[in-house]
């Protein structure tokens, strides 16, 4: 590793003294230099630590494959995307499915349902759920993105790696979570299923939604850094995170609905906090991942 | 009964004659008292006692013990009730508490005391109040602090006794006072010794009354005189002289003498004040003026009586000598016994007395002896006597009474008598002189001064009585004229006669009396002193004291010249006295019966003023003596004092017997000769003054019975001191001993250590020179080494020495070695260049041999071959040239080879290049490959988006040509609803809105309604075929191919539509009237223009233009897109429609599935 001798030989130490994140931006930048990207690397780091924001745009395309690995198709792939993007976009509008005062994440949804080819005959036609997660995800990611190309372009693979490569492990989460409860705090666990409030609690907007709207973005992306990068566990940890930090809440409460619906909106005021403990949390149980840089 | 007459049987026998029956009554009736317990043995012994005065009921019941007390003391104070008993009971009681029995604190409690005191306040009989008060004086001791109840009882007694002294209410005699007055006396000192600050403040309360005052100037002041200030009544109280504990560590004897202590007078001070020389004049002072004149006549009397009895008593002999002699013993006997009493304690008083009594007859023996031996003087005659100096000394006492006493010179020695006695005194005085300065040993010496003090202290009270002294003198005087032993008055007592005459002359002169006093005591003791030494039992102190008076006229031998003149005249005098053999015997009898004529011509005239004293101590004496000769007669066992109580009684009744036998007439003669009481009562007065006597006898010897028990205590600790000296100065022996075995020690010590630096010193010697030796020797080592060393160096040097030469010499042979080698070589060299030499020298001939044949050859060869050397030249050259060309050849190909060689290396590092390129070019080529894989991929999205556009288009395109359709249908259906309302036509209103609608609209005119339903049957049969067939054919085919497919299968369907619809299409264009059917019909009309041509391309163009147009006029597809028969109505909502529909659904879903 040539690079090794530039790296700060202090960095080995800040993690043992707490700061995170001094060295990951160069480790980020040394990853992202390379030509043809190393996906993998990118998923450990991505996994391993949060982000910077100035990268997390380019590393999530790379991740999602959005955009190659290599640099040099970079501008043409983009180019492509974009025509794409705006053939489906002036298609949608010839069709008269969206006007220029459509909302954004409406047109995302249109575009995402005339490319997956279920665009519905009209308007009029009720939203499917998947919709309404697409558009929640749409909703989120519009905050994080400027670009509305690439914003489309995160939104619909976001969706498409929930819908690919996830459908299998989401549905199995609650019961993971139940597990992981169970260990943390089964107090709580016996609370909720006095409350009979365990099959009650919001997956949807958990686990199918990945905390979109129930997390504020700048918390949500952190999460979201790690479910792209291909762990969907760190939903579970989440989940688990506001349980506990709430607990006291919940032990009040005694009614099903009521849980449910503090859970729904929960206060944004420390998620921060939330996702960090999450993430500690994950780290925990399921091992760091393993630092490849 | 029996055992009452066995018992008076037994009383009858107590007081037998017979010793031995008296002995064993005494013990039955002792035996009796142990087992009896009973009063009544007791009481008999009492009464038996009081009527016959029976000694041995007395001793009995004297000895007591502890239960039968109580019946004896109420037994005693039942006769003490009884006025006549009174007198017995009480000499009883004295006799019963002298014994101090161990009783004797019950008597405080005893009912007994209180009717004592009660007696002793309101009996009237004198014999009976100084009896009594003599047993209280005696008890008062004993019952010290359970006394103090009755203390006020006490001085009430006192007090009215005293004033009964002065004022005499019975009117009894006077000699019954002087009793009275002595008793009193003793009871104020026993009171003022226990309880000063009562008593005294009792004197205080009492005398302070005027009454009373008389009395206290008379009797108590006189008394208090005598008296020091108590130390308790400034230290004590009231309480505290009465407090218990004060007495608890006192015993009877200690309470007795503590009372002494404060006296003044001899008769009751104690000897630990040395007051008694001072006190004895003093004392006799007090007794003189006790005794009134008229006194004397009834001593006189009474003197006269007992010589007259003595002298019946005993063998008669020379009188006046014995007198003398009896007298001067008399004398001398009282200071020694007085000496005694103070300085060596008797062991018991009687045992003393008769002893004292024959030790001093012994030495007087001795004296006696040695003058009547006829020797000069007395020197060397006793063997334990003192030397000659101090026996002329004692015998000028012995002497002068002898000379005086001799009754054949009495008229002779009235002169001699004068200067003798002159003489004497002055020998006394410068006795007195030498003896003053030197003497330490003499303890009366030593307290002269302060005797002397006190004798100046006491001139008021001399010089009273000297006045009194004057009267007695002249009375004496009268009384004594016509009588013969004038003479000795003045020949014994001289230096008292004199003292008292020259100070009632002059009153300068009490020096002098009291140093002739004090002269007299000390010349006395001497005697004493010679008499203990002799005597068998004297006690250990004696000795001493009795020696150095006598020791140290030993030193001054030739003291006066006087005294022994003196001496040697005496002795001169005493020679003439009877013979020596007469002397023994006289004296043994003269003990017993000298004494009364003395007693009345020496006292009566001499010693008026001190006759009670000396009458009373004589008696004493006497008796005792007298006693003593009887014990010698019977037996010895018997107490002296028992002996002397059973004389005075003796002697009372021989002088009943001899009063009675007398004619009353000389007795009144006797009596009346100085006017006393009529003879009737004096018989009576005499019989109680003899039983005051012993009464008050018995409390002297009490008191000095007391005196002796302290004495022993005393002597006690005298001892323990000696032997602690003793002990001591044997410690300090050892202690010098000690001393001594450490100074020797540590004189071996010093040797020792002296031995031992030596030894030391030699050792260090020795030592030092060990080092030095030593030293020399580690010298030598090192040198020793040093040069061993050096040899060693030496010899190394030398093996070096040596290797290198063995070197050498391995050098030396390796050399001889190789030379040898070489030799050899060379040797083998040479003769191998032997042989060469040989072989060349063979060589050489064989070369010569060969150039010889060679020559010859040659000359042979020149000779025959001249020409062939040209064709061998030839082909040398050639050969030659051949050679040049094989060889260039050679050279050739070998560079080829390097060339070739070279060549190759190039090529097979061009190939691995290559091969590296190759490599690279494939890495590159999958980097391109996934490059484009990416690329195509976004493409292919792109595509797939461009496709689903299109299709959404598509969808779009039919849907709005169905709508137009469907408006155009009903808009015909309007327009025929006038010509004919069939229900075909609503049948396919029904059945479709689509395709059908449309196909039906095409087939509508020319086929009529059974052509109507077979096309879209037959169109969708072909449809579903071409669908299945292409399903089934090519799921997977590629897009062009697809719609290359889906083209040729529209064609296929236009192909079969035109079969069927040609005829429609030619007669069944849409209605002119809507724009769309007019573009449609132009449309066909071109196509049937050229349907002739051929339908498919009509088809196909039709199908381009579609295209075209849909690209281009999205209006016009949209337009044209109901007509399209291709265009499907992808809704799948719609499948409750036709069969067509159904089939449009079919191939709608076959395309999807293509999609």
């Amino acid at each position: 590793m040539a690079e090794d001798s530039q790296r700060n030989f202090r960095s080995v130490y800040y993690e043992k003294v707490g700061f995170r994140g001094v060295e990951e931006k160069k480790s980020l930048e040394i990853l992202l230099k390379d030509d043809r990207l190393d996906i993998e690397k990118l998923c450990t780091f991505s996994q391993r630590f949060p982000l910077p924001s100035m990268y997390r745009i380019l590393v999530w395309k790379v991740l999602l494959g959005i955009i190659p690995p290599h640099h040099e198709s970079h501008t043409l792939v983009m180019k492509y995307r974009t025509e794409q993007y705006r053939d489906v976009y002036h298609a949608l509008q010839v069709i008269r499915f969206i006007k220029d005062s459509t909302p954004q994440v409406e047109v995302f949804l249109c575009m995402h349902q005339l490319e997956s080819g279920r665009l519905p005959r009209n308007l009029a036609f009720p939203l499917e759920p998947e919709d309404e997660v697409f558009l929640a995800i749409a909703k989120a990611m519009e905050e994080v993105v400027e670009d509305n190309i690439d914003c489309y372009w995160l939104v619909s693979s976001f969706v498409n790696q929930l819908n690919n490569k996830y459908k299998d492990s989401l549905p199995q989460l609650p019961k993971v979570l139940e597990q992981y409860l169970n260990v943390e705090d089964n107090r709580l666990l016996a609370h909720l299923k006095a409350c009979s409030a365990v099959s009650k609690l919001p997956y949807d907007l958990w686990f199918k939604k990945c905390f979109a709207g129930c997390l504020p973005e700048s918390s949500l992306q952190r999460v979201w850094d790690k479910v792209i990068s291909g762990s969907c566990k760190i939903l579970v940890f989440v989940a688990l995170e506001i349980l506990l930090t709430f607990k006291m809440k919940i032990m009040a409460l005694t009614n099903a609905e009521k849980i449910i619906q503090f859970l729904e909106n929960i206060p944004q005021n420390n998620t921060d906090a939330i996702v960090s403990k999450a993430i500690d949390l994950w780290h925990k149980h399921c091992g760091m991942p393993v630092h490849l840089v | 009964m029996a055992q009452q007459a066995n018992i008076g049987e037994l009383f009858s026998m107590l007081d037998s004659s017979v010793l031995l029956v008296q002995e064993d009554i005494t013990a039955v009736f002792k035996d009796n008292l142990n087992s009896d317990r009973g009063p009544m043995l007791v009481n008999m012994l009492v009464d038996y006692y009081l009527e016959n005065n029976s000694q041995q009921a007395l001793q009995i019941l004297s000895t007591l013990q502890e239960p039968h007390d109580k019946h004896l003391l109420d037994k005693i104070n039942e006769y003490m009730g009884k006025a006549a008993t009174r007198l017995h009971t009480l000499s009883l009681l004295g006799h019963v508490i002298r014994r101090q029995p161990s009783w004797k604190h019950k008597l405080s409690q005893a009912p007994l005391l209180l009717s004592l005191l009660k007696c002793l306040k309101t009996d009237t009989d004198v014999v009976v109040l100084t009896t009594g008060v003599l047993v209280l004086i005696t008890m008062l001791p004993m019952i010290p602090q359970s006394g103090k109840m009755y203390l006020h009882d006490f001085f009430g007694i006192f007090g009215r006794l005293s004033s009964w002294c002065l004022k005499n209410p019975g009117h009894v005699a006077e000699i019954y006072l002087v009793h009275l007055h002595a008793s009193v006396y003793a009871l104020f000192h026993r009171l003022y010794g226990m309880y000063p600050c009562n008593f005294v403040s009792f004197l205080r309360s009492h005398y302070s009354m005027k009454e009373n005052l008389e009395t206290f100037e008379e009797v108590v002041k006189p008394m208090m005189e005598h008296v020091r200030i108590h130390p308790e009544l400034v230290t004590g109280s009231k309480d505290h002289e009465l407090d218990p504990r004060r007495w608890k560590r006192l015993e009877t004897h200690d309470v007795v003498i503590e009372c002494a202590k404060i006296s003044l007078d001899p008769k009751e001070a104690s000897y630990e004040d040395s007051y008694y020389s001072v006190s004895q004049p003093v004392s006799i002072c007090l007794q003189r003026r006790q005794i009134d004149p008229n006194a004397s006549p009834y001593i006189e009397t009474h003197i006269s009586y007992g010589k007259t009895t003595l002298q019946k008593i005993t063998v008669p002999t020379n009188v006046p000598f014995l007198e003398s002699c009896s007298i001067r013993l008399l004398l001398q006997q009282e200071n020694p016994s007085a000496v005694c009493g103070m300085t060596t304690p008797p062991t018991s008083p009687g045992i003393v007395s008769s002893e004292s009594s024959q030790t001093s007859s012994q030495p007087y023996s001795k004296y006696f002896s040695t003058p009547a031996g006829g020797k000069g003087t007395p020197l060397g005659t006793p063997a334990t006597s003192p030397p000659p100096p101090c026996i002329s000394d004692d015998f000028v006492h012995v002497s002068l009474p002898s000379a005086a006493a001799t009754p054949p010179k009495k008229e002779d020695k009235l002169d001699p008598g004068r200067p003798l006695l002159s003489r004497q005194q002055n020998v006394i005085n410068s006795e007195k002189a030498l003896e003053v300065p030197g003497s330490k040993s003499s303890v009366n010496l030593s307290d002269l001064p302060e005797f002397l003090g006190c004798l100046a202290s006491d001139e008021d009270s001399v010089e009273k009585d000297r006045e009194e002294d004057a009267i007695s003198k002249e009375i004496s005087e009268i009384t004594t004229a016509d009588a013969e032993p004038v003479v000795p008055r003045g020949g014994f007592d001289s230096p008292f006669y004199r003292t008292s005459e020259s100070l009632a002359a002059s009153q300068k002169k009490p020096l002098s009396v009291a140093s002739s006093v004090q002269g007299h005591s000390l010349s006395s003791e001497p005697l004493a002193s010679s008499l203990d030494k002799s005597g068998p039992e004297g006690a250990r102190d004696t000795p001493k004291q009795a020696f150095t008076p006598i020791d140290r006229p030993c030193g001054a031998s030739d003291e006066s010249p006087a005294g022994n003149r003196v001496g040697q005249s005496s002795m001169e005098t005493s020679i003439l006295t009877p013979s020596p053999c007469k002397v023994p015997a006289r004296r043994r009898m003269g003990f017993g019966s000298g004494q009364p004529p003395s007693y009345e011509h020496l006292f009566e005239v001499a010693l008026p003023k001190t006759a009670y004293l000396f009458v009373s101590k004589k008696t004493e004496e006497l008796l005792k003596k007298v006693k003593g000769n009887q014990d010698e007669d019977c037996t010895s066992s018997t107490s002296p004092m028992e002996v002397l109580d059973r004389l005075i009684q003796q002697g009372a009744d021989a002088h009943t017997k001899e009063l009675n036998k007398l004619p009353l007439p000389s007795k009144s003669a006797d009596w009346t000769h100085f006017g006393g009481s009529p003879p009737s009562d004096e018989i009576h007065t005499l019989r109680n003054q003899l039983l005051l006597l012993h009464n008050q006898l018995l409390y002297e010897r009490f008191k000095r019975q007391q005196h002796a028990l302290r004495n022993r205590r005393l002597l006690r600790k005298v001892i323990k001191a000696t032997a602690l000296e003793e002990h001591n100065a044997a410690m300090k022996d050892q202690l010098k001993l000690q001393e001594k075995d450490i100074q020797s020690l540590k004189l071996s010590l010093q040797k020792e250590q002296a031995r031992y630096h030596q030894f030391q010193e030699e050792h260090d010697n020795i030592v030092a020179q060990l080092h030095s030796q030593i030293r020399q020797l580690q010298h030598d080592r090192e040198e020793f080494y040093n040069q061993s060393q050096e040899l060693q160096t030496k010899l190394k040097d030398c093996r070096n020495m040596i290797a290198n030469l063995r070197l050498e010499l391995k050098k030396a042979n390796n050399k001889v070695c190789h030379t040898e080698l070489l030799l050899s070589q060379v040797s083998q060299k040479l003769s191998n260049s032997e042989s060469v030499q040989q072989q060349m020298e063979f060589l050489n001939r064989q070369l010569l041999v060969l150039g010889e044949v060679n020559e010859l050859y040659l000359e042979q060869l020149q000779h025959k071959h001249a020409d062939t050397t040209k064709e061998v030249e030839m082909m040398q050259a050639a050969f030659r040239k051949e050679l040049e060309k094989a060889k260039f050849c050679v050279q050739q190909q070998s560079q080829r080879l390097d060339a070739f060689q070279k060549r190759i290396v190039e090529l097979e590092s061009q190939l691995s290049k290559k091969d590296h390129l190759l490599l690279e070019q494939k890495k590159y080529l999958e980097d391109v490959k996934i490059q484009a894989r990416g690329q195509l991929q976004a493409v292919e999205s792109r595509y797939k988006a461009q496709k689903r556009i299109t299709q959404a288009f598509e969808l779009e395109i039919l849907d709005l040509y169905g709508r137009w359709e469907k408006d155009s249908l009903s808009k015909k259906l309007d327009d025929e609803k006038t010509e004919a309302a069939e229900a075909a036509e609503e049948r396919m209103d029904c059945s479709s809105e689509g395709f059908a609608d449309s196909v039906a609209g095409y087939s509508e005119e020319a086929v009529g309604r059974n052509g109507e339903t077979k096309p879209p049957s037959t169109r969708g049969s072909s449809n579903s075929k071409g669908g299945s067939s292409s399903e089934l054919s090519t799921p997977e085919k590629s897009q062009n191919q697809r719609m290359g497919q889906f083209s040729s299968r529209w064609e296929a369907s236009m192909l079969l539509e035109p079969s069927t619809s040609v005829p429609l299409t030619v007669g069944s264009l849409p209605s002119s009237t809507s724009f769309l059917g007019m573009k449609v019909r132009e449309l066909f009309r071109n196509k049937s223009e050229s349907q002739c041509d051929e339908e498919s391309m009509t088809i196909n163009s039709l199908s381009d233009t579609l295209k075209s147009e849909l690209c281009k006029d999205p209006s016009m597809v949209e337009a044209k897109a109901p007509s399209s028969p291709i265009n499907p109505s992808p809704s799948p909502m719609n499948q409750d429609c036709s069969v067509g529909q159904l089939h449009i659904m079919d191939y709608n879903e076959t395309h999807h599935d293509h999609s």
